[in-house]
C-alpha cells in the first residue's frame, strides 16, 4: 500500500510539474502576450512623462523604472529658458507605481516650453510643454480606447502608425478613453509599456487617460464608491482589487490631471479625479462614470445570463430603473452643473468619459451574442443616464468616450429623439472583444441612403437614440486582426470660430494624410456645437444683436426657475431656440451671463438689439 | 456504529457532495450560463463545425435567432440536471446510471477546462477542479468497489489533492491570487488587504502541507479534518461575505450556488477523515484483539469483512 500511496504522490506531482512547465513553454504561444518590467540602463530611468496644464497650473508626471536601493528618489522638472535649463520644481518620487507629481502653478502657458525631467542617476526624459492654442481656429483631438496588447488579434502589431498619424495631424491633445492597460495584476508593467509605445507622442501634448475598469484590474467596473467587490465579475459593484491597487493605477493615469474639482476621498481610501481641462479655449469636463455607479446585482430582476445583461426582449425596461441606482452620482452632477455655466475663456465644451450614454451594441462576444441590453453601459440606470444627459446639453457639449469595442456616432433622445447631445464611441487600438450594431428593425428617420441601422431607435433600456454610424467588425473571421475587427483610432476637430465639430475615425495602418485613405463607413461627420441641444420640437426666441462679440447667454424658464442652458455665442447674432409656450429669462454678459437682457421671452419672439457692455 | 451503517453513512456523504455540487452547477446553467462561450466563440470550434459541413449561420445563428452553439449551451444544463438526479436514484447495481454518473464528471471535467481557458490557461483553475470533477466519480467508486476500497480512497485522495494545490497555488501567490480571495477575507474578518493577503499565503501554505500530510498515517486523519474544515469555510465565504438584506432575495441567488457546488471542497475530505477515522480504529482494535477476549470481539469488524480493502 505504501508503493501505492507514493506512485500517486509521485504522479500528481509529475502531472503538476508537467503541466506548469508546458504552461510556461505556452507563455511564448501566440495568443497572450508576455508582460514584465525590463531593466533598463541608468540613463533610463524615466520611461515617460505625461502632463497637463489647466487655469496656469502646469501638473506632470514622470513615470520611472523602478529605483534601485541606492538610487535617490527626488527628479527635477527643467524647462529651456533662453538656452538655459532652469529647475521649475523637484518631486520625491511615490514607491509604489515609480511615479514623480510635479507642480508648477503660475504657469505661462502663452509659450511652449522644452522640458526634460532629470533624475540624478544620468537619466533624462524631454518633452515639449506646448503654448496653449488659444489662437488656433481648429482644436484636434486624438481619441484612443482599448489598448489590447495580445497577438491573437493583433495587439502586439507596432502603434507607429498611430504615432506618425498623430504627428501629421499635430493633434493638441490626446484621450485615452479607457483600458490602457489590459492586464488585471501587473498594471505597472503594462503602464510601462503603454508609455514605451505612446510616450513619444505623448510627451509634446496634454493627454488625458481615464482609467476603465481593465485598468483597475476587473473586467467590469461599477465602482459603488469604493465598495469592496467579491463576486466574478464584479457586477455587485465595487473595486475587485485591493484599494491600493486602484490608487496606484489612478496615480500613474491620472495625477497629472487638473486638480479635482470635489476630492474627497471614497470608500478604501480611493481618490476622485473628475475635473475640467480648459485648453485652446474648449472646456473639457473630465467624467468618472464607473466610480460612483451602483452595481446590478441583486439590485435588478434578473433578465439574462449574467446579472449584468440583459437578453429577454420582452423584459420590462422600467423594472431595471431601480430607486437608489447611480450614474454620475450627486458630486459629479453638481460639478457639471457648474461647469455647464462657466464661459469663462471658453467657445466649447466636450465632455471625456469611459464609456457612452447609451446601450450601443447589440451582438457581443465572438459573433453572435445577441444582448437586448448590458448594464456596463451607460444607457443603464436610465434615469442617471437622463440626468447625466440633461445637465450635459445645458452646456451643448458633445461627449467623446470609448470602452465599446465599437466605434459608433449617436445623438441622444431623452423625451423625444434627438434632443440631447451628440456622442462619438472611438474605436479599439487593438479589439480584444468584437460588438456589433445590429438593430433587429431598421431605424426611423434615416439620412437618404444610409445604412438600415442607422436612424432613430430605442436601446435596450428604452433610451431613445438616432444612429449615424457604426463601424461594425466582419462577422465571419477573416484575419481577425485589427481592421477586419474594427480596429483603428478617433479623431476630433473641434473648429472654435466656425463651431463645428467633426468626427472622424481611421482604421489602423493608414496614413490619414494621404487623400485615398478612407476611413469606417459614416465618418467624417460635422455638426455644430448648437445640435447638442436643438431639439426638434423647438422655436427660435427671435434674433438678438449684441453690441459685444461672441456674449454668453442662459435661459432660465421663468416658470420653473430651471437654467435651460447656457452658452457663448458664435458672433454678435444669436437666436436662442427654446420650447414653445413657455416663458424664459434671458441672461447674458461678455464672460458670465449676469445681466438679465430679457423677461418673459416666448418662442416667435421679435428681433432685438441688445447691449451689454 | 456497526460497519455496514457507517458504510452507508460515508456512501451517503459521497452522495450528498456528488449532488450538492451537480446541483449547484445545474442552478448555474439554468439560471445563469455555463461558462462555455469561450470555447465555442473561436475560430477553430467554427473551423471544425465547418469541416462538420455547417454553415456559419447555423453555427452562430443569424442575429435575430439562435445557432448550434446557443442550443448547445442551453442543452446542457438538462444534462447536469439529469446527472444530478443520478446522484440520488444511483444504486450498487444500477449500472447504467453509473455511466451516466461517469459521463457527469466529464461533463464537470469539459467545465474545469472551458474555466481554465477563460482564465487564460492559469493550471491552478484547472487543477481546483479535480475535487468537483471526482465528485460524481467518487460516488460510483463507492457503489460499485466499495466504500473503503483503495482505488476509491485515492481518488478521493487525488481530488483532496488537486483541489487544495489548486487553492494553495492561488493564495500563495504562484498564480496571480484571483481578487475575491483578499476581498472576502477582509470583508468577512474586517482586516486590511496586506493582512489578508499575508493570512491567505499562510493558508496556502497549510493547502500544500494538508495535501503532504494525508500521505502519512500519523497525520492523514487531521489533515482531512482540517481540510474538510477549511473547505467548508472557503465555500460558504461567498454567500457570507457578498450576501445583504438590501440586495434581492438578499443576493442568495447570487451567492448560494456558489458554496453549494464546492460541496466536494469539504465533503470528500470528511469522508476521508471519516473512512481512515473507521479503519484506524479498526486496524487498532485488531492488533488489540490478539491479547483482548471481550464479548465485541473485534475480528467481527475485521477488515475482512469490508466492503474493500482500506489503506
Amino acid at each position: 500500500m505504501k508503493f501505492i500511496k507514493w506512485l500517486t504522490l509521485s504522479l500528481l506531482v509529475v502531472l503538476i510539474a508537467g503541466v506548469a512547465v508546458s504552461q510556461q513553454k505556452n507563455q511564448k504561444r501566440k495568443g497572450r502576450a508576455a508582460l514584465s518590467v525590463p531593466k533598463v540602463a541608468k540613463k533610463d530611468l524615466i520611461c515617460f512623462a505625461l502632463y497637463t496644464v489647466h487655469d496656469n497650473t502646469l501638473k506632470l508626471t514622470a513615470q520611472l523604472y523602478p529605483l534601485a536601493a541606492g538610487d535617490s528618489r527626488t527628479v527635477g522638472l527643467e524647462i529651456k529658458k533662453e538656452k538655459e535649463w532652469v529647475e521649475v520644481a523637484r518631486a520625491t518620487v511615490i514607491e509604489r507605481g515609480w511615479t514623480a507629481p510635479f507642480r508648477v502653478e503660475q504657469w505661462n502657458d502663452s509659450q511652449s516650453y522644452e522640458y526634460r525631467v532629470v533624475h540624478e542617476a544620468g537619466s533624462t526624459y524631454t518633452g515639449t510643454i506646448r503654448k496653449n492654442p488659444v489662437d488656433k481656429d481648429e482644436i484636434v483631438m486624438a481619441a484612443f480606447t482599448g489598448n489590447s496588447i495580445h497577438p491573437a488579434h493583433g495587439g502586439d502589431i507596432s502603434r507607429e502608425d498611430i504615432i506618425a498619424n498623430v504627428k501629421r495631424i499635430d493633434a493638441d491633445v490626446l484621450f485615452f478613453a479607457g483600458d490602457q492597460v489590459y492586464d488585471h495584476f501587473k498594471h505597472y508593467a503594462g503602464w510601462l509599456k503603454f508609455g514605451r509605445d505612446f510616450g513619444e507622442i505623448i510627451k509634446d501634448r496634454p493627454t488625458l487617460c481615464l482609467p476603465d475598469d481593465h485598468d483597475a484590474g476587473q473586467p467590469n467596473l461599477w465602482g459603488e464608491s469604493g465598495k469592496v467587490s467579491t463576486l466574478g465579475g464584479a457586477s455587485d459593484g465595487g473595486y475587485s482589487r485591493p484599494g491600493d491597487y486602484v490608487k496606484e493605477v489612478e496615480r500613474a493615469q491620472t495625477s497629472h490631471f487638473p486638480d479635482p474639482v470635489d476630492p474627497h476621498k471614497i470608500g478604501q481610501g480611493i481618490g476622485v479625479w473628475f475635473t475640467n481641462l480648459n485648453w485652446g479655449n474648449v472646456d473639457f469636463a473630465i467624467l468618472e462614470d464607473r466610480k460612483f455607479k451602483t452595481g446590478p446585482a441583486g439590485r435588478v430582476p434578473k433578465q439574462g445570463p449574467r446579472p449584468d445583461h440583459i437578453r429577454n426582449p420582452d423584459y420590462d425596461p422600467a423594472s431595471v430603473d431601480v430607486d437608489g441606482a447611480v450614474l454620475l452620482g450627486e458630486r459629479q452632477l453638481k460639478f457639471l452643473d457648474q461647469w455647464s455655466q462657466d464661459w469663462e475663456k471658453t467657445d466649447m465644451k466636450v465632455a471625456l468619459s469611459a464609456t457612452i450614454f447609451c446601450g450601443g451594441a447589440h451582438i457581443h462576444g465572438g459573433a453572435n451574442g445577441r444582448l437586448h441590453a448590458d448594464m456596463d453601459s451607460n444607457g443603464w440606470p436610465q434615469s442617471g443616464r437622463d440626468r447625466a444627459l440633461s445637465a450635459l446639453r445645458k452646456g451643448f457639449a458633445f461627449h467623446c468616450a470609448g470602452d465599446q469595442h465599437l466605434a459608433t456616432i449617436f445623438h441622444h433622445g431623452l423625451r423625444s429623439h434627438r434632443d440631447a447631445i451628440w456622442s462619438f464611441c472611438v474605436p479599439s487600438i487593438a479589439n480584444l472583444y468584437l460588438r456589433w450594431w445590429e438593430p433587429l428593425k431598421p431605424g426611423a428617420n434615416r439620412e437618404p441612403g444610409s445604412p438600415i441601422y442607422t436612424g432613430d431607435h430605442l436601446d435596450g433600456f428604452d433610451n431613445k437614440v438616432t444612429n449615424y454610424a457604426a463601424a461594425n467588425p466582419e462577422k465571419k473571421p477573416a484575419g481577425n486582426i485589427l481592421n477586419t475587427r474594427s480596429a483603428g483610432f478617433g479623431v476630433v476637430r473641434m473648429n472654435t470660430k466656425k463651431r463645428e465639430i467633426t468626427m472622424e475615425c481611421w482604421p489602423r495602418n493608414v496614413d490619414i494624410s494621404d487623400p485615398g485613405a478612407r476611413q469606417y463607413q459614416g465618418w467624417p461627420r460635422t455638426i455644430s456645437q448648437f445640435d447638442n441641444y436643438d431639439p426638434p420640437s423647438w422655436g427660435k426666441l427671435g434674433k438678438l444683436t449684441f453690441d459685444v462679440e461672441n456674449p454668453v447667454v442662459q435661459l432660465i424658464d421663468e416658470a420653473s426657475g430651471e437654467i435651460l442652458y447656457t452658452v457663448r455665442v458664435n458672433g454678435k447674432t444669436f437666436s436662442p431656440g427654446a420650447p414653445k409656450g413657455r416663458a424664459f429669462t434671458v441672461k447674458a454678459g461678455r464672460d458670465q451671463a449676469s445681466a438679465v437682457i430679457l423677461e418673459k421671452a416666448e418662442a416667435g419672439g421679435s428681433a432685438r438689439d441688445i447691449r451689454v457692455k | 456504529m456497526k460497519p455496514l451503517q457507517a458504510d452507508s453513512l460515508l456512501v451517503l456523504l459521497l452522495r450528498v457532495g456528488a449532488f450538492l455540487c451537480l446541483a449547484g452547477w445545474t442552478w448555474v446553467h439554468f439560471y445563469w450560463e455555463g461558462p462555455y462561450g469561450v470555447l465555442l466563440w473561436k475560430d477553430s470550434s467554427y473551423a471544425l463545425a465547418e469541416r462538420l459541413g455547417i454553415d456559419w449561420e447555423d453555427f452562430v445563428g443569424t442575429g435575430a435567432d439562435d445557432g448550434l452553439v446557443q442550443r448547445w449551451i442551453g442543452l446542457t444544463g438538462w444534462f447536469y440536471l439529469a446527472v444530478t438526479v443520478l446522484t440520488v436514484t444511483v444504486r450498487q447495481k444500477s449500472y447504467i446510471q453509473m455511466v451516466g454518473l461517469l459521463g457527469g464528471g466529464l461533463l464537470l471535467g469539459v467545465l474545469a477546462y472551458a474555466k481554465f481557458i477563460g482564465a487564460q490557461r492559469q493550471l491552478p483553475m484547472l487543477v481546483e477542479h479535480g475535487g468537483q470533477i471526482l465528485a460524481p466519480v467518487l460516488l460510483v467508486l463507492a457503489l460499485r468497489l466499495g466504500v473503503r476500497h483503495s482505488v476509491t480512497i485515492i481518488a478521493a485522495m487525488i481530488a483532496m489533492v488537486t483541489t487544495f494545490v489548486g487553492h494553495g497555488c492561488y493564495a500563495m501567490g504562484l498564480w496571480p491570487m484571483p481578487a475575491t480571495f483578499p476581498a472576502i477575507t477582509t470583508l468577512i474578518l474586517g482586516v486590511e488587504h496586506e493582512t489578508a493577503a499575508a493570512m491567505l499565503w499562510w493558508a496556502g501554505i497549510l493547502d500544500f502541507l494538508v495535501c503532504a500530510g494525508i500521505f502519512f498515517k500519523v497525520s492523514r486523519r487531521s489533515c482531512a479534518l482540517y481540510a474538510a474544515i477549511w473547505g467548508l469555510l472557503t465555500a460558504v465565504a461567498r454567500p457570507v461575505a457578498g450576501m445583504s438584506f438590501s440586495l434581492n432575495y438578499w443576493g442568495a441567488d447570487q451567492f448560494v450556488h456558489e458554496a453549494v457546488l464546492r460541496a466536494p471542497h469539504f465533503v470528500i475530505p470528511l469522508y476521508l477523515f471519516l473512512v481512515w477515522r473507521r479503519s484506524d480504529q479498526i486496524e487498532t482494535v485488531s492488533v488489540d484483539s490478539d491479547i483482548g477476549t471481550g464479548p465485541d470481539a473485534p475480528q467481527k469488524v475485521g477488515p475482512r469483512k469490508m466492503t474493500g480493502s482500506p489503506i
